[in-house]
């Protein structure tokens, strides 16, 4: 019997390119869904600190600024 | 003390008689081997050894090639592949050193690939057979498929996934570059089917297209599954397209974007986190386990390359692979590619359907993934820059690249690098699942 490798070609085709898709569309949710729960449960600390110690840095220097003028105010008295 | 030493006299006299007895049973062996000594030194005059010499010189042999020498594959071979065919090999070869050198056209793989086509092309010395050091080579580490396997684990540990992992839905342009495999598988067949010229069987079909991954480590380990015979065609035409991915690209995203399409400034990535790259490597094995298993092999190497790069505590290891490992590996895979640039097999006109279908396969990928960017700006959502479409065959990081430099002809301050590499390392598992599916249907 003759084959048509032209339509076993095509059926290749659609068998491949739908399973290429297939996968990475599963895998494009399952990215969307692991991030959801790692940013969820498991918030990256350097974030936190990034955020936060500055800030502390800040009302360090601050409290530094204000005790020193607090203490060059006393002297000067 | 005295008799020990008797008794360990006698027993290495027995054991010397015994050998000797031995030697003398294979009648018919002992007799071949006399013979051929005789010839060995049979006494010859002085012209009788000049000519015995010239007789072996390299000029002789393409002069007037040897009728009985056999290939690689111990086939007879014509007296073209054996004689001048092996010139213009050679010859060929020094276009391929010009090419890696002068024009810089991805000399780490090419050069050792030319050097060794230069070597398999050498009459007498028989490099490239099953003793020579290049048939040695290919054996070790080509015919078994581990050389493109060791080449993607390095590739894995120097993958960042971070901007696919912060754009994911980019993942989709990479998968639709995947189209030039599919649609050339198509049309290797037809041409199989409607000339006479070439027949290519349906898997040499499947091992051609996969040149339109634009995955050399793939290509190759496809071929080497599927159509061994055609292994040092479709190498020297992958490596070539991803060298020359910068000369063919741009031509096509231009013709398919309007100049609108080519300003779009895409959204900034967002942070990944460590924990989010860790976990990504073992998702996409464990989805592959579950759906295409015959992916596995490649897809657990890229994934095993990555997760050592990701896990941050092995940084020798990824260092290993990403620099020494993989540097040693090309060296090997490039001389065992090269050894199949040997004239019989490269010098016959399939190999010029492969490197149109090659070519084919490279452009219509890139098309197909420009396209898809276009279609997905129709739904709702962020719009996405068609130029990085392009980057889904998954040449990294080049075409990435040459996305960036489009991107930038039009709008200095469009910064598309990043974006890029969404879709190009999603090429790289794309092609990885095209080439599962080959197997799974043409394979074992």
């Amino acid at each position: 019997m003759e084959v048509n490798y032209i339509f076993e070609g095509l059926k290749i085709m659609l068998l491949g390119m739908g399973t290429v898709f297939s996968f990475l569309v599963i895998m494009i949710v399952m990215m969307n869904i692991m991030s959801k729960i790692v940013h969820r449960f498991f918030p990256e600390p350097n974030d936190v600190d990034n955020n936060t110690s500055p800030a502390m840095d800040n009302n360090a220097k601050k409290v530094a600024a204000i005790t020193a003028a607090i203490m060059h105010h006393r002297q000067v008295k | 003390m005295k008799s020990l030493v008797l008794k360990l006299f006698a027993i290495v006299l027995f054991s010397i008689s015994l050998h000797a007895s031995a030697a003398h049973e294979p009648a018919a062996g002992a007799e071949a081997s006399s013979t051929f000594k005789e010839e060995t030194y049979k006494p010859q005059t002085l012209g009788e050894m000049t000519v015995g010499f010239l007789k072996s010189t390299g000029v002789y042999a393409i002069i007037s090639p040897d009728p009985d020498e056999v290939n690689s594959h111990g086939e007879a071979m014509s007296d073209f592949h054996k004689s001048w065919g092996r010139v213009l090999m050679i010859l060929i070869t020094f276009v391929l050193f010009y090419l890696a050198i002068a024009k810089g056209y991805e000399p780490l793989l090419l050069l050792p690939i030319a050097f060794g086509g230069l070597l398999a092309n050498i009459p007498v010395a028989n490099i490239a057979g099953p003793h020579g050091f290049l048939g040695v080579i290919y054996n070790m580490g080509l015919a078994n498929e581990m050389f493109p396997i060791i080449i993607f684990m390095g590739v894995g540990a120097m993958t960042d996934f971070g901007p696919l992992l912060s754009n994911p839905k980019t993942a989709l342009l990479g998968g639709a570059a995947q189209f030039g495999i599919f649609g050339t598988l198509v049309g290797a067949v037809a041409l199989s089917q409607y000339t006479d010229m070439f027949s290519f069987t349906l898997q040499q079909a499947a091992a051609i297209s996969i040149i339109g991954g634009a995955d050399g480590p793939t290509s190759i380990f496809i071929a080497t599954k599927l159509a061994p015979e055609l292994l040092g065609a479709i190498a020297v035409a992958s490596y070539s397209y991803m060298a020359l991915v910068p000369i063919i690209q741009p031509p096509i995203m231009k013709a398919l974007t309007n100049d609108d399409e080519r300003k779009i400034k895409m959204v900034t990535l967002r942070h990944v986190s460590r924990l989010e790259k860790l976990v990504f490597p073992v998702m996409v094995l464990s989805l592959a386990i579950m759906v295409l298993p015959d992916s596995t092999p490649l897809i657990g190497a890229f994934m095993f390359g990555n997760f050592l790069k990701e896990s941050g505590v092995v940084e020798r290891l990824s260092d290993t692979l990403q620099n020494a490992l993989i540097n040693i590996v090309t060296i090997f895979l490039g001389l065992g590619v090269g050894s199949k640039l040997a004239a019989d097999q490269f010098l016959v006109i399939d190999t010029l359907a492969i490197l149109v279908l090659g070519l084919t396969a490279f452009s219509v990928g890139t098309a197909a993934g420009v396209i898809m960017a276009k279609i997905m700006n129709k739904f709702p959502g962020t719009k996405v820059n068609p130029l990085i479409g392009s980057a889904g065959v998954s040449a990294v990081p080049m075409a990435a690249r040459v996305s960036n430099k489009v991107g930038m002809e039009y709008d200095r301050s469009n910064m598309l690098l990043m974006h890029a590499m969404g879709p190009n390392v999603a090429g790289v598992i794309g092609s990885a699942v095209a080439a599962g599916v080959m197997i799974s249907i043409f394979g074992k």
